[in-house]
């Protein structure tokens, strides 16, 4: 758990673990708001210890992007990826829920 | 209410975009659109099937929800039927809980959300061919024992894809367990949350689920759809070949039915002699609505794409690529949908804006929503451009084509504005999410096309038969009576009843360039814009002199109008307020008088000093 | 003369499907309900409201355009006073 960065600031591509949730520090959102995204989050499964890839981001500060976690795939504003802690990951453990691989490892 | 007794009541429930309203269809044999984007299904849909036995289900399509937590209005309206506790609605007998076998751990966590209600359940494991195609493998009998429910598998798009699911519903024992226990649910913990999550990688574990690894096509085309430059140069190819095609393709069928119109007219002024009905005949309908059916054509092909569009799923992406630009004016990443279906028309669009959570987003999103360009305003632009400009070639492109996209662009800049403007009035910059799913690229389902598109067809041709046409013999009488009085010079219209309210309307629009004509063809445009055309179309025929028995409208207009009218009433139309339908809408979804006066006022303003400035450069 | 009788019944009759047509939807359902409660009290118009009168107030109160937020008993969320 030592090396924790938030979602928005996975690169492109890099496998990586969520280790939790943060309450968000979006601008404007009232502490209902915020409750209410994370709820949301939990239940797209942004869950401790879900799988989960970076595939796109958009020019200047990868706001938004599109993130791979348990077979679907969501676009998330910088807000809402800044509230996912996620850890990297090396290399695509075995377990129950398979991300799919990255572009290299198939190829 | 002895039939309530009797018929059994299902709800379907499941994520969006997990084929629920495809298998919704199958199950009432009611014909409906499908698509393939987050949040379509905002209307309460119910349907009825007649059982084996002869028994009437009734079959609520409920809108699509990721949980039971809802974060917009459509999600509680979900949640709430399923509790019972909406008024005058009691709790569905059965629930359909319909999950993406693609997709299963999201829909299935729904499924275990709702089963923990006390609803009861079956689950309908949709899209198994698309699962099995991608070597997705799920142990139905497991996963059927572990949760104690009934699994069924279905495949909402094939014929017969549903009758594992109907043989279940219309087994009667669901009339017997109908109302044993009431639902109960609240709102779980963040501790509940990560239970059901817990619960569910277990569950996943043990029916042998694993995620589909993307297929290396669909890997490829998201890397070109989704990449900050490549995606741009493809939306920006794409959105001008549709522009292109409504006019290069429409043209040869389009003027078949032009001129098919004119023979018609002529041939019953020339057989059924002088007098007043075939004056109504030729005047009123063929010239009227007839001047509008000619664009059938053309709004088939526009609808065409947007319908490929929503089946491929190519909307959710192209939202994404937009975000960025539609946060630094202030709207909402969930406002580019409801903004798209705008170009249909802005009435659904205005109900789209339900999928929005925060209620000043959505407000920003109907604003400007009838700013976008509808389908009805296909046939104005239409008429002026091709009597207007020349179908020439530029470069690769036609000149007609550029224009239209050109009116179109305009209208989604000034709603951009217009967002902006009101961004500066709302204050401090609020918190807005986007979470928007990108389903899975496919190719679009040929007969789901098909029926979209005969739909369209069916609803314009019944709006040019109905409304358009009443309309056209009220506009017919009014611009015939009262009868000129002897000796009277100028066209028998000048002294009708429209031709007096014409003139009057005149000393208000001719500082833009209106005519006396145009003044009175934007009246009955107030109840739908197209109807403006046909008015031209009745107004024109019945000022024509002598023997010029012409009714078809694009040449008289090229020969009566200026290109600074021409270019002014178009600028008008970008910003055109004109459609009562749509500030009615306006009024029932904000609740109020005050956002549909609003809207209609600064509408009125931005159209009158746009068509101000444009004739005055023009001319 | 029969043709200006002709025009004058066609001219009436656009122009009431036009009023019908432009009607708000909550009103159309309304004179749809009342005519309703009159044809209950004719045994003659019996087959006429079971045949077109029922499913055109389904679809006036059910779904379409219309119905959703009237039917169902919720109000825009958050909104401002």
């Amino acid at each position: 758990m030592n090396s924790c960065i938030p979602l928005n600031d996975l690169r492109e591509g890099e496998l990586a673990r969520v280790s939790g949730l943060d309450a968000v520090s979006a601008p404007g959102a009232t502490a209902s708001e915020a409750q209410q995204l994370l709820a949301r989050l939990r239940d797209l499964g942004f869950v401790s210890g879900a799988r989960c890839q970076v595939i796109a981001r958009m020019w200047l500060g990868g706001d938004p992007l599109v993130v791979k976690i348990g077979g679907s795939t969501f676009a998330l504003r910088r807000a809402e990826a800044s509230a996912v802690l996620v850890e990297p990951v090396q290399q695509p453990l075995a377990g129950q829920t398979r991300i799919p691989q990255n572009a290299s490892a198939t190829a | 209410m002895d039939a309530a007794v009797k018929t059994l009541r299902v709800a379907l429930v499941g994520v969006p975009n997990c084929g629920k309203t495809a298998l919704f269809n199958r199950l009432t044999g009611s014909r409906q659109k499908v698509a393939n984007y987050a949040g379509v299904t905002v209307e309460r849909r119910e349907g009825e099937r007649t059982a084996a036995d002869g028994r009437a289900i009734r079959v609520l399509d409920l809108p699509g929800t990721y949980s039971l937590s809802p974060t917009t209005l459509d999600e509680a309206i979900t949640r709430d039927v399923l509790l019972g506790r909406v008024a005058g609605e009691s709790a569905p007998d059965l629930v359909v809980c319909v999950v993406d076998a693609v997709h299963l751990p999201i829909g299935l966590r729904l499924a275990l959300e709702v089963k923990r209600a006390g609803v009861p359940i079956v689950i309908a494991l949709n899209r198994m061919d698309v699962a099995r195609r991608r070597g997705v493998r799920i142990d139905l009998e497991r996963l059927s024992s572990e949760l104690g429910l009934t699994v069924v598998p279905t495949v909402a798009v094939a014929r017969g894809g549903a009758d594992a699911l109907i043989a279940v519903i219309d087994a009667p024992r669901w009339m017997d367990l109908r109302a044993v226990a009431t639902p109960q649910w609240q709102a779980p913990s963040a501790a509940d949350a990560e239970q059901t999550q817990a619960d569910l990688r277990a569950l996943l574990a043990n029916v042998g689920y694993e995620a589909p690894a993307d297929s290396a096509w669909g890997r490829r085309v998201d890397a070109l759809l989704l990449h900050p430059l490549g995606g741009f140069v493809v939306f920006a190819v794409v959105m001008f070949l549709i522009f292109q095609a409504v006019f290069s393709w429409a043209t040869p069928i389009m003027d078949g039915i032009d001129g098919s119109m004119a023979h018609l007219g002529a041939w019953v002024k020339t057989t059924l002699g002088d007098g007043p009905l075939p004056s109504l005949l030729a005047d009123g309908v063929i010239a009227g609505a007839g001047a509008v059916l000619v664009f059938l054509p053309q709004i088939v092909i526009l609808f065409f794409f947007i319908l490929v569009f929503e089946d491929s799923g190519y909307l959710p992406r192209a939202a994404y690529l937009l975000d960025r630009l539609m946060g630094w004016v202030g709207l909402s990443g969930r406002a580019f949908i409801p903004l798209l279906s705008s170009h249909a028309c802005a009435i659904p669009g205005i109900m789209a804006t339900r999928t929005i959570p925060a209620w000043r987003d959505r407000l920003t999103t109907i604003m400007v929503a009838p700013l976008m360009t509808c389908s009805a305003r296909l046939p104005v632009y239409g008429l002026i451009i091709a009597a207007f400009i020349p179908a020439r070639d530029v470069g690769w492109f036609n000149l007609q084509g550029l224009i239209l996209f050109g009116l179109y662009a305009a209208g989604i800049l000034s709603a951009f504005l217009v967002a902006f403007v009101l961004k500066q009035f709302g204050g401090a910059r609020r918190y807005s999410p986007l979470m928007l799913e990108l389903p899975d690229f496919q190719w679009p389902h040929a007969g789901n096309l098909l029926l979209g598109l005969w739909e369209r067809v069916k609803i314009f041709v019944n709006r040019v038969g109905g409304i358009i046409l009443a309309l056209m013999i009220v506009l017919w009488f009014l611009a015939t009576y009262p009868a000129p009085p002897d000796g009277a010079t100028g066209p028998a219209i000048q002294y009708s009843f429209a031709g007096r309210l014409g003139a009057l309307l005149e000393y208000v629009f001719a500082p833009i360039g209106f005519n006396w004509q145009i003044s009175i063809a934007l009246v009955p445009g107030l109840a739908a814009r197209e109807v403006a055309v046909a008015s031209l179309g009745t107004v024109y025929a019945l000022s024509a002199t002598g023997d010029d028995l012409s009714t078809q409208l694009e040449p008289v207009i090229a020969h009566g109008w200026s290109l600074a009218t021409a270019g002014s009433l178009l600028a008008w139309y970008v910003f055109a307020p004109q459609c009562l339908s749509t500030l009615a809408v306006v009024k029932r979804e904000t609740n109020s008088w005050r956002y549909p006066l609003i809207m209609a006022g600064y509408l009125f303003a931005l159209a009158y000093l746009a068509s101000f400035i444009t004739y005055r450069v023009l001319s | 003369m029969t043709q200006q009788v002709i025009v004058g019944v066609l001219v009436v009759l656009a122009a009431g499907f036009c009023v019908w047509k432009l009607m708000p939807a909550r009103r159309r359902l309304r004179a749809l309900l009342a005519l309703d409660a009159f044809a209950a009290r004719h045994a003659m118009l019996a087959g006429w409201r079971q045949r077109s009168l029922k499913p055109r107030i389904a679809r006036a109160a059910g779904s379409g355009c219309s119905g959703c937020a009237a039917n169902v008993g919720v109000r825009p969320p958050n909104r401002p006073r």
